[in-house]
């Protein structure tokens, strides 16, 4: 990424939203920090950006043609049992079952639904004390053993900030990171 | 290596400091100053006034009924905290619309720094100790040597950032590497030259190792914006191009006495206010975005 090349196409944005500006597809869904979004439009590319040490779940059913994304900030509600109430896609244990609930809405089937995992990085720390990223994993993995999900795919930890992007039509998954982008 | 003197000749040709931050910087620094010689730096300007009030009704600083003059806002929040209300509106109207060399837009910078000055502030109080004197202010302004170095990151930022992931050390280490000083240095000099608070100046100096600080400075401040630092990137909140490639002292956070639990409670009560604080800021006439 070079900023100076792109800083010309638009209004106040980060390199990754003015990429994005500029490749603009027909309809796309941004999931904010702590937030959950469902489509079941084919065009569709759901969106989340800098994912710390927060967590994204991308679940598409190819057969209902369906997507969605929950983009998590910490593992347990417990935390803090009344932002649990009023935002329970801040956790973990709050947020996944609400993201599946949604698909089932949409007509979805647990049995085809393809699980994708990305984000729960860290600073460098040595004796792990900030580690926020691996608790928000360590959860995520106890909730879909005891649940019997498969994950497909998975980029997590490492000092990495990472955006993702979930393509509704084809279940294409997308994580850019470091200055660099690989289908996941 | 650019050396220092090219530097701080960047300082100098970076905006002119506002004449009103100049004033009120000044009067928080002298100890005879009162609640009139605020009140007549900050009325004569009717956006700083406008934006004082409108920041100050935020639900963040927690007043019971709603303000409307200069006068009543420094007799509910006292002289300190109109100053760190007044100097963030300020700073937030003197932002690039992009801080080059780190690829990031003034939004996203500014909600990093809100993100700081919130999490440090509300850190302090969760560990039971009385928040440092301007922690907000030194929280929100940390990261300002970036606005002066960013534009000698531009032409070395393939070696800066290349040295950041093949070495897998911290961005400031390798500013440090191939500048010869990192935006801690320089945001220190800057706070100097523009006659800022100690705290601002200690903030930005000893962010990214507050176990060097020396003894004059406020070690618990600087520990507070160290670790609210770590946080804010942790959670997202302004990546730039360094990511997460920040260290976290564990002394700084022994020191603090704090624990991952901890930090996910503060996180958890602050997000909402360092997003809707940011948005705030955008509105202020002239400000972000």
């Amino acid at each position: 990424m070079n900023s100076a090349t792109k800083e010309a196409t638009g209004p106040v944005c980060s390199g990754e939203h003015r990429e994005e500006q500029a490749s603009k597809s027909a309809n796309q869904i941004t999931v904010d920090i702590s937030d959950i979004q469902v489509s079941a439009d084919p065009g569709a590319v759901i969106v989340t950006y800098a994912l710390g040490s927060c967590i994204a779940v991308m679940v598409h059913d190819p057969v209902r043609g369906a997507g969605g994304m929950i983009h998590y900030m910490l593992p347990l509600s417990a935390t803090s049992p009344d932002k649990a109430k009023s935002k329970p896609a801040m956790f973990a244990d709050t947020g996944i079952p609400l993201l599946f609930e949604k698909m089932y809405e949409l007509g979805c089937q647990k049995k085809d639904m393809v699980v994708k995992v990305a984000g729960g990085g860290a600073l460098y720390d040595d004796k792990g004390t900030f580690n926020i990223g691996k608790r928000n994993y360590t959860v995520l993995r106890k909730m879909f053993w005891k649940n019997e999900i498969i994950i497909a795919a998975e980029d997590v930890g490492g000092a990495k900030s990472r955006t993702v992007r979930l393509h509704v039509g084809s279940g294409r998954v997308v994580v850019r990171s470091q200055g660099k982008e690989a289908d996941l | 290596m650019i050396g220092k003197e090219e530097i701080l000749k960047r300082i100098q040709s970076l905006h002119t400091l506002p004449a009103s931050t100049a004033r009120l910087s000044a009067l928080v620094n002298d100890p005879k100053a009162g609640a009139s010689d605020f009140e007549a730096v900050i009325r004569p300007d009717p956006a700083l006034t406008a934006n004082l009030l409108r920041m100050a009704n935020s639900a963040y600083f927690g007043l019971s009924r709603e303000v409307t003059s200069v006068r009543q806002a420094i007799t509910l929040l006292g002289i300190k905290r109109v100053y760190e209300v007044a100097s963030s509106v300020t700073f937030s109207r003197m932002l690039p619309a992009t801080v080059p060399g780190y690829e990031i837009d003034a939004t996203h910078f500014w909600l990093h720094c809100v993100g700081v000055a919130v999490l440090a502030e509300r850190l302090a109080e969760e560990l039971g100790r009385k928040a440092p004197d301007l922690i907000f202010t030194a929280g929100l302004l940390h990261d300002m040597g970036k606005l002066a170095i960013g534009s000698f990151l531009v032409d070395a930022s393939e070696e800066v950032f290349g040295r950041v992931l093949d070495d897998s050390i911290d961005l400031a280490a390798a500013e440090k590497i191939v500048l010869g000083m990192d935006h801690a240095d320089v945001g220190s000099d800057l706070a100097e030259h523009w006659n800022l608070p100690g705290p601002v100046s200690w903030a930005a100096r000893w962010h990214h190792n507050p176990g060097e600080a020396p003894e004059n400075v406020d070690r618990n401040l600087v520990d507070l914006v160290h670790v609210a630092d770590g946080l804010a990137h942790s959670l997202g909140l302004g990546a730039d191009r360094g990511e997460l490639a920040r260290t976290i002292l564990p002394s700084a956070i022994e020191r603090l006495g704090v624990n991952v639990r901890r930090l996910e409670f503060t996180a958890s009560e602050t997000i909402g206010q360092i997003y809707g604080m940011t948005e705030l800021f955008s509105k202020c006439a002239g400000g972000v975005g």
